[in-house]
This record gives structure tokens, sequence and C-alpha cells, in this order.
């Protein structure tokens, strides 16, 4: 019995591994098609999110293997990220001003984003008290 | 002994494991700065520093790893169809702050790189550093930029976002949970995010949408933008 319980978990994970990377095959394909440069891994969100929303691909046949790449995403960018061995030489003396941009941009960006935010939904109960009104 | 340390297994193994210790770090430390990524980024660099363990030898390992980061951006989409109500019942504040910030991030990195006289490979690595960081990547890639310095600018990005967010949010009188959510997701992607699940439920939803949001719109924005 338990062994079948397994057997059949195994099978699953193998179902949701495959539906994953057809999507990324997909992605391929379709990042090749477009005239303009976009990103295959991208492409392969945006055709897994349609999968999803059209209801052909369930969330539960994502399972495992999903949450799985989801949560120690981060792993995957260790190898990446020690690539910078190699441009160490080449980043050195820019590195403080790198470093001023990313501060920069993230407080603009939190700031424009908030505020945006907050002013549409100000828009938004504007409208409908008007609506109410009228 | 210089065939074990080129076998891919090698430096699978190192990523687990570094990567292991620095989550175990981050936990007895509890502060964004202790990043298990960043913690084991160092520990790789450090080894291949300290011991026989060469560049190319991790690598080997290394790139298999990398292997798994289109699966990994694909389910990203399921992590946005988890959230799909909170996305339908706030639709328009969500796109237009995504839209708003992501174009902001973008091109205020591109004017402080010409300003700071960055030549156009530094330029082109910082440009995506807002979003999350396998879209990040392949932006900075197609754009002729250097993957490393992304990553960098990316967790470094994330751990700013995830420290000043609480201030930003005191400072402006950011009251609205979705508003704050939104910044923190489209302004520092998920170690911000790490933060936003802190501050509430509804935060860490919004900032979970905006990641993805953020970043599909940044994708947009490097296709019509001139730089």
């Amino acid at each position: 019995m338990q062994f079948e319980k397994d057997w059949g978990k195994k099978m699953k994970i193998l179902t949701q591994l495959g539906i994953i990377f057809a999507v990324c095959l997909a992605g391929n394909v379709v990042s090749a098609l477009l005239p303009f440069p976009f990103p295959a891994s991208v492409a392969a969100m945006v055709i897994l999110f349609l999968l999803l929303l059209t209801g052909a691909v369930k969330p539960a046949r994502l399972g495992e293997s999903s949450d799985f790449l989801l949560k120690n995403m981060a792993i995957l960018f260790i190898p990446s990220g020690v690539g910078i061995l190699e441009q160490y030489a080449f980043v050195r003396e820019h590195i403080l001003k790198l470093a001023a941009i990313c501060l920069i941009t993230t407080l603009l960006t939190f700031v424009v984003t908030a505020f945006t935010v907050l002013g549409v939904i100000r828009l938004q109960k504007r409208g409908k008290a008007v609506e109410t009104d009228g | 002994m210089a065939e074990i340390l080129s076998s891919p297994l090698c430096g699978i193994a190192l990523c687990i494991f570094t990567f292991k210790i620095g989550l175990w770090v981050n936990r007895r430390l509890k502060t964004p700065l202790a990043n298990p990524l960043l913690i084991a980024i160092s520990l790789v660099i450090l080894l291949i520093g300290l011991t026989p363990l060469s560049y190319e030898q991790f690598s080997a390992g290394g790139s298999v790893i990398s292997m798994l980061l289109p699966p990994a951006t694909a389910v990203l989409a399921s992590s946005i169809y988890r959230e799909i109500e909170v996305l339908k019942r706030n639709f328009l504040p969500i796109m237009a702050g995504c839209l708003a910030g992501s174009l902001t991030s973008m091109a205020s990195a591109y004017f402080l790189c010409k300003w700071f006289g960055l030549d156009e490979t530094l330029t082109a690595s910082m440009l995506p550093k807002s979003v999350t960081t396998p879209i990040a990547m392949e932006l900075s890639v197609a754009g002729g930029g250097i993957a490393a310095v992304t990553v960098a600018a990316v967790i470094f990005t994330g751990i700013i976002g995830a420290c000043l967010s609480p201030i930003l949010i005191k400072l402006f009188k950011i009251e609205n949970p979705v508003a704050a959510g939104v910044a923190i997701g489209t302004a520092s992607h998920a170690i911000g995010t790490s933060k936003a699940i802190e501050l509430g439920e509804v935060q860490g939803a919004m900032s979970g949408i905006a990641i993805g949001v953020a970043g599909l719109l940044t994708v947009a924005w490097s296709l019509v933008l001139p730089f």
C-alpha cells in the first residue's frame, strides 16, 4: 500500500516537471518566433499564466515541483553571483557609483509606486462617490 | 583530487551547502542584511580564493544549477495565479503602480549611469535591477550587460528595500497597505517582499503580486524605451 502511494506521488512529480519543462520549451519557440527580443523564460511564464487562467493546466498539476522551485529559487543565482569574480577587476573602480545608483533608484521607485497606487485608489473612490451621488 | 574538484557534483553540492549555511545564519541574525544568497556567494568566493578549487571547476556544477533558472522563472506564473483574486480586486492601482514604478526604476538607473559616466555594458547591467533576478538577468544579458553585476545589484537593491521600506512608509505616511505592498514589491522584488510579509498579510500578498507584474512590465518597457 505504502509503496503504491509513494509510487503515485513520484509519478505526479514527474508529470509536474514534464509540464514545466514543456512550457519552457514552448517559451523558447515563442521567443525565437517573435520579431523583437523577448526573454524565453518570461515567454514561458506568460504561457504558463495563460494555461492557468484558461484552466488548461490546474494549479494542483504544478504542485510540489512548482513550490520547490519557488521556495529554493535563490539557490539558483549562486553561480551567476560567483561570476562577479571574473568581472571584479572591471567593476572595482565603479563599485561606489553602482551602490549609489541602487540606493537612489530604489528610493525613487518606492515613492513613485506608492503615490501612484494611492492616487489611483483615490480616483476610484471619487468615481464611486459620484456614481452613488448621481 | 583535481578530478573530484572538477566534477559537476562538487559545484552542485557547494551551492546547496553554502546556501543552507546562509539560511541558518539568516534565521539566527533575523536581519535582511544577512541575506542567505549573499552569504552563499561570499562563501563560495572565499573557498575559491583559499582552497585549490578553481572558478572553472566550480562552474562545472554551477552551470548545472543555472540550468534550472528558466523553469523557476516560468513557475512565477503560479505565484501570481495564486493571488489572482487579490489582483482582480485591485487591478487598476496595482497595474498603474507597477507601470509607473518600473518606468521610474529603469529611467532613473539610465540617467544616473549616464551622469556617473558609466559605459554601456554597466548601464545595461543596472537597468533591470529592481525586478526579480531571473528576469533581470535575462534582460541584462540581452541588452549587452554582465549577468554577475546584475545579480549583485539585484541583491543589494532588495536589501535596501527590505531595510528602508518601513522607514519610508512612516516618513511618507503611506498608511494604505495596498500602496505599501505594491511599492515594496516593485522597488525591491522578493527580498523586499520578505519584509512586506512581516508588515502584514495584505502588504505581503500585494508585494508578491508586484514582483511578477513589475517583472513583466519591465520586459515590456525594455522593448519600448529607447535605452
